[in-house]
């Protein structure tokens, strides 16, 4: 049963976290109401044109790149954990894998993906 | 640390994580959606492989390994399958998989 | 814990070529591209050397992880020798439709690569790996006509089976994880044979057959295979339905009649039931077809059908059976789709159709279409015949249904490949000038044909081959 006083913490602790974010604001937050409030943007100017509007695919490009070079960094702790144990060996290893990402890099550099266009 | 957790909880959530993605992927029509379906059926096999690791072979790590791997395959596939659907949208203006019909039954 | 690199001579030189071909290319300036096909052929050309002369090496590493053995260099020879055809076929469609980039060959590299490590692979994680190297590079090269909308198409269809696919295959894995506790397939293989068929395995297995049979393009998991074959660049769709398709069975056969040899009862009806799903679907489909790729992906339904019926007994000279096909299964349908790619370099059309009188225009080419096609069919003397001679005898004690159908089946595929024979010796061209291939096309064609006549006629040295490689499959 003991096991459950985990799960249980786990989910109080979810809920408060989430929870009091929100009580928070709604409690200390400074109340003003007018018309402006009610819009989309709080911004002082009227919307212009549709919202679907098209964002640069640089944009996505991006995204893109740092998806692929951030999921490898997963390969680097369990590495980084048994770095003793692995020795000049797991050193030289690490080096080509990373050595590999790099290819990767100088290739999206050199087809212009790094490029604000 | 020992625990009286049944592994069969774990298999349930997983198996109802699998459906639920499998039945995502069968049924969208978006292939934005069909590919976040697929990466629930992997979350699903990840879920599996790790809870299993704990209950039959704790002292060795083969579940966390195999998830790691799953991990960064799937990551790879999905920014292989979102390059794919921007240059589609740049083609055609479209992600909707009733509209890939250049080519019929 | 020692490890024996010396084992792995034939990866590591195909990573070493990958990685080269790679590196010239960014480094070359994009004019002098021109030699970077050469320098992959070359490449694939020595590392083929190598696997010859490495077949006898015998050897396990990592507990089990990767298996060296017979079974895998036959394999690994059988992807090396579709890629060294493929590039060396369709050098001048890859210059011209494809532009002169040397990501095409990297890719290729290492869709070969993963081709070979499937085919050694000894557990599940070198497995999914592999599959998974093999997938990724494949869908690159499917959507790499980046400009084209249909090859786009084929590309994201075929990324999101491949996707799918892998999570069953992957959810599969995990339940046999649960049921024996360990993913090595020879101590997957132990587990079986001594306990009892549980639900959780019995589940797992069902799994690997869907997503396996996805990856075979089975009948009923083929839905996107014609629609990709369609789509993607004619070499490589020639690479996919050759290199994907047998590997995948080196898998199937490793997984099921190694790993779950203990739980045979259970999948043998399972896997005859596909295989004559797939005979019958892809063969009466075909008719209709008006496209000549079409036509072929639905053939190639067919032939998957057929090398499922080797499996369906778990027994040596079912493996051989399965080997001998699908090795002869590259020589024909490398050779179909070389005519296809040399005679779309010509009238840009793949309708069959515009093949009318293509025995004027190209003599050679509408030669081998013919023999290919017949080979396909199982016609004697030519290989195909011999093939489906070995599978279908190992399936007569017990499954004489299945072979009655395989019988029937061939028949009828022998009408829609006559089909497209009469089109082209027949029908009058309504262009009647010649169509000029280039020599490397031409000595492609011609190794195709040769090599498709002379196994029909005299199948004992490859026979003989694929029976020691099916022996040392056996030898654990």
């Amino acid at each position: 049963m003991s096991d459950w006083v985990g799960v249980a913490l786990f989910l109080v602790v979810g809920l408060v976290f989430g929870a009091g974010g929100l009580l928070t604001s709604f409690l200390i937050h400074p109340r003003s109401k007018n018309k402006y409030k009610l819009e989309t943007y709080e911004c002082g100017l009227p919307t212009e044109g549709p919202s679907w509007i098209r964002f640069k695919t640089q944009y996505f490009t991006y995204a893109l790149m740092f998806v692929i070079f951030d999921v490898e960094v997963i390969y680097l702790y369990p590495w980084a954990v048994s770095f003793e144990n692995l020795g000049f060996a797991g050193l030289v290893k690490m080096f080509i894998f990373i050595f590999i990402l790099v290819l990767g890099l100088w290739y999206a550099w050199k087809e212009g993906a790094l490029e604000w266009k | 640390m020992g625990t009286a957790l049944n592994p069969s909880y774990f298999m349930v959530l997983s198996a109802a994580l699998f459906a639920i993605g499998l039945y995502g992927a069968l049924s969208r029509k978006n292939a934005i959606a069909v590919l976040i379906s697929i990466e629930i059926m992997l979350t699903a096999v990840n879920i599996n492989l790790v809870a299993i690791n704990k209950f039959l072979t704790p002292e060795a790590f083969i579940g966390q390994i195999f998830a790691i791997f799953v991990i960064t395959v799937a990551a790879a596939e999905v920014g292989l399958g979102l390059a794919i659907i921007i240059a589609i949208y740049r083609n055609r203006h479209t992600v909707d998989l009733d509209d890939f019909n250049w080519m019929k039954w | 814990m020692h490890f024996d690199f010396s084992l792995l001579t034939t990866e590591l030189s195909m990573f070493i070529l990958g990685l080269a071909t790679f590196v010239l290319g960014l480094v070359v300036p994009s004019r002098s591209r021109r030699g970077i096909g050469a320098f992959a052929l070359f490449g694939l050309l020595a590392v083929l050397g190598l696997t010859v002369l490495n077949w006898d090496q015998q050897g396990v590493l990592l507990n089990g992880m990767y298996l060296v053995d017979r079974y895998a260099m036959f394999f690994k020879i059988l992807c090396l020798s579709t890629a060294i055809l493929v590039i060396f076929g369709s050098l001048r469609y890859v210059n011209e439709h494809l532009g002169n980039h040397f990501e095409y060959y990297s890719t290729i590299v290492f869709a070969t690569l993963g081709m070979m490590v499937i085919a050694s692979a000894g557990d599940f994680i070198s497995l999914y790996l592999g599959i998974e190297l093999m997938t990724i590079s494949f869908i690159i090269l499917v959507a790499f006509r980046s400009q084209d909308g249909k090859s786009l198409e084929a590309g994201i269809k075929y990324l999101l089976q491949a996707g799918l696919s892998s999570a069953v295959i992957l959810y599969g894995f995990s339940l046999i994880y649960a049921a024996t506790g360990t993913i090595v397939i020879l101590e997957v293989a132990h587990a079986t044979l001594q306990g009892q068929a549980s639900p959780l395995l019995i589940a797992g297995m069902v799994m690997l057959v869907a997503g396996l049979g996805f990856k075979v393009s089975a009948v009923p998991f083929h839905m996107w295979s014609p629609d990709v074959y369609e789509g993607a660049p004619t070499p490589v769709t020639a690479f996919l339905a050759v290199g994907s398709k047998a590997v995948s069975f080196a898998a199937l056969l490793r997984l099921f009649v190694a790993g779950l040899a203990g739980v045979h009862q259970q999948w043998d009806i399972l896997v005859a039931v596909l295989a004559a799903l797939s005979m019958i679907i892809g063969n009466l489909v075909a008719i209709p077809q008006t496209n000549i790729k079409r036509l072929l992906a639905y053939s190639s339904i067919a032939q998957a059908g057929y090398l499922l019926v080797g499996l369906v007994t778990a027994s040596p000279a079912g493996i051989k059976a399965v080997m001998f096909y699908s090795f002869l299964y590259v020589f024909a349908t490398v050779g179909a789709f070389t005519v296809v790619a040399v005679v779309y370099n010509k009238i840009k059309s793949d309708e069959i159709a515009d093949y009318a009188g293509l025995v004027q225009r190209a003599p050679l080419a509408a030669a081998v279409m013919l023999i290919c096609l017949l080979s396909m069919a199982g016609i004697p003397p030519l290989a195909g015949f011999v093939g489906k001679f070995y599978l279908f005898s190992t399936v007569v004690s017990g499954y004489l249904w299945l072979v009655y159908l395989g019988l029937i089946m061939s028949m009828i595929s022998v009408y829609y490949y006559l089909r497209v024979v009469l089109v082209m010796f027949r029908d009058d061209p309504k262009d009647p000038a010649p169509i000029e291939m280039g020599s490397a096309a031409n000595i492609t064609l011609i190794i195709t044909m040769v090599a498709t006549i002379f196994l029909g006629i005299y199948p004992n040295p490859l026979s003989e081959v694929a029976n020691s490689a099916a022996i040392s499959f056996f030898l654990k």
